[in-house]
């Protein structure tokens, strides 16, 4: 259970330390890069507690919705339309869902050990 | 399950590695230098310039140092002098003499002028006028017999001009410049698109060939001293 958190800590502090910076323009690509894996990490989690988790899915998932999301930005730059919005839309509303439902099972989860006790 | 939170970990360092360099980027976005050559060594020359001068500067103030320090009796008392003298003939407290120009503004209509009549010049104008001034060289200026020091005002006063205390009423008024090379400032002058502008507010300027001897007056306002004050001597009457 820690070991995810202290992953995310290690990362950040790996990200500061190595003090990268990225050119303004390719900013928005990163920033949806970011969007798009934290909708896998939240989906993941999601698929862990509905015991349908698969790790080929979690792992492709990952690394071909960031590819995707960062493509679809460029095609919209390249376009003139912000069709990374779409990616946006996508990604937040499924977000919120997956939030939702690992809210709901932790809620259910919580209430069943409060009848048990 | 092993497996699993080491998946979890793998992916949760890459977030967190993606997030801490999108806030970096955020924090300070990368500037990127896009000078060309050409202004590379123009930025060069002028720091070289300005080297230049720092050091004639460090020189002249190293000499003074030294002249206070001989002869600390007798010659001291002269340094100190000499210094006051050259800070007033600075600040413009002194008349000073030398080669330079006059140049006169006039009102200058073309023949079927109907429109509203100029006696004054606009502080704009004047200000744009004494900036080419010195970006050609002039070392000292004087308008309408006023001297031009590095604090004096040129302003709108109810609709008409003041150049530090004298209004400037009526035309013609005359423009005394002080230039280390007359020629060379003269022959710039003559090229400088400074007249167009005069022109669009019905004024010219006509400037006499170079003189030998030019007068500029003292500037005889008083300087308010603030951050300044005079050392008590301590040992006075002994």
């Amino acid at each position: 259970m820690w070991l995810p958190i202290i992953g995310f800590i290690i990362g950040i502090t790996l990200g500061l330390l190595t003090d990268w910076r990225i050119p303004d323009e390719y900013s928005s690509y990163l920033s949806i890069a970011i969007l798009a894996a934290f909708d896998t990490l939240i989906g993941g989690i999601r698929a862990h507690l509905q015991n349908t988790y698969d790790e080929n899915v979690f792992l492709t998932g990952f690394f071909f919705n960031i590819i995707l999301a960062a493509s679809l930005a460029f095609l919209g730059v390249h376009l003139g339309v912000d069709l990374y919005l779409a990616a946006v839309f996508a990604f937040g509303v499924r977000l919120f869902q997956n939030i939702a439902v690992i809210r709901r099972i932790w809620l259910g989860k919580w209430m069943e050990k409060r009848q048990k006790s | 399950m092993e497996r699993r939170l080491v998946h979890f970990t793998l992916i949760t360092i890459i977030i967190g590695f993606m997030l801490a360099v999108q806030l970096q980027t955020k924090r300070h976005p990368v500037v990127r230098d896009t000078r060309d050559i050409w202004e590379l060594r123009k930025d060069l020359k002028q720091e070289q310039e300005l080297e230049q001068q720092l050091l004639l500067e460090i020189r002249h103030n190293d000499e003074k140092i030294q002249n206070y320090k001989q002869s600390r009796s007798v010659n001291q008392r002269a340094a100190l002098e000499e210094t006051v003298n050259e800070l007033k003939r600075e600040a413009g407290l002194t008349e000073i003499s030398g080669p330079g120009l006059l140049l006169t503004i006039e009102p200058f209509y073309p023949d079927n002028y109907v429109g509203p009549v100029v006696n004054t010049v606009s502080p704009e104008l004047l200000k744009r006028f004494i900036n080419e001034l010195n970006m050609y060289g002039a070392k000292e200026i004087a308008i309408a017999n006023e001297r031009i020091t590095n604090t004096t005002a040129i302003r709108d006063v109810n609709g008409v001009t003041k150049i530090g205390n004298t209004k400037v009423s009526s035309l013609p008024i005359q423009v005394k410049v002080i230039a280390d090379n007359v020629t060379t400032f003269h022959n710039r002058l003559k090229a400088s698109t400074i007249f167009d502008d005069f022109v669009i507010e019905n004024l010219q300027i006509t400037v006499s060939e170079p003189m030998t001897t030019v007068v500029i007056p003292k500037y005889d306002g008083n300087w308010h001293i603030r951050y300044m004050k005079a050392v008590q001597a301590e040992k006075e009457g002994k």
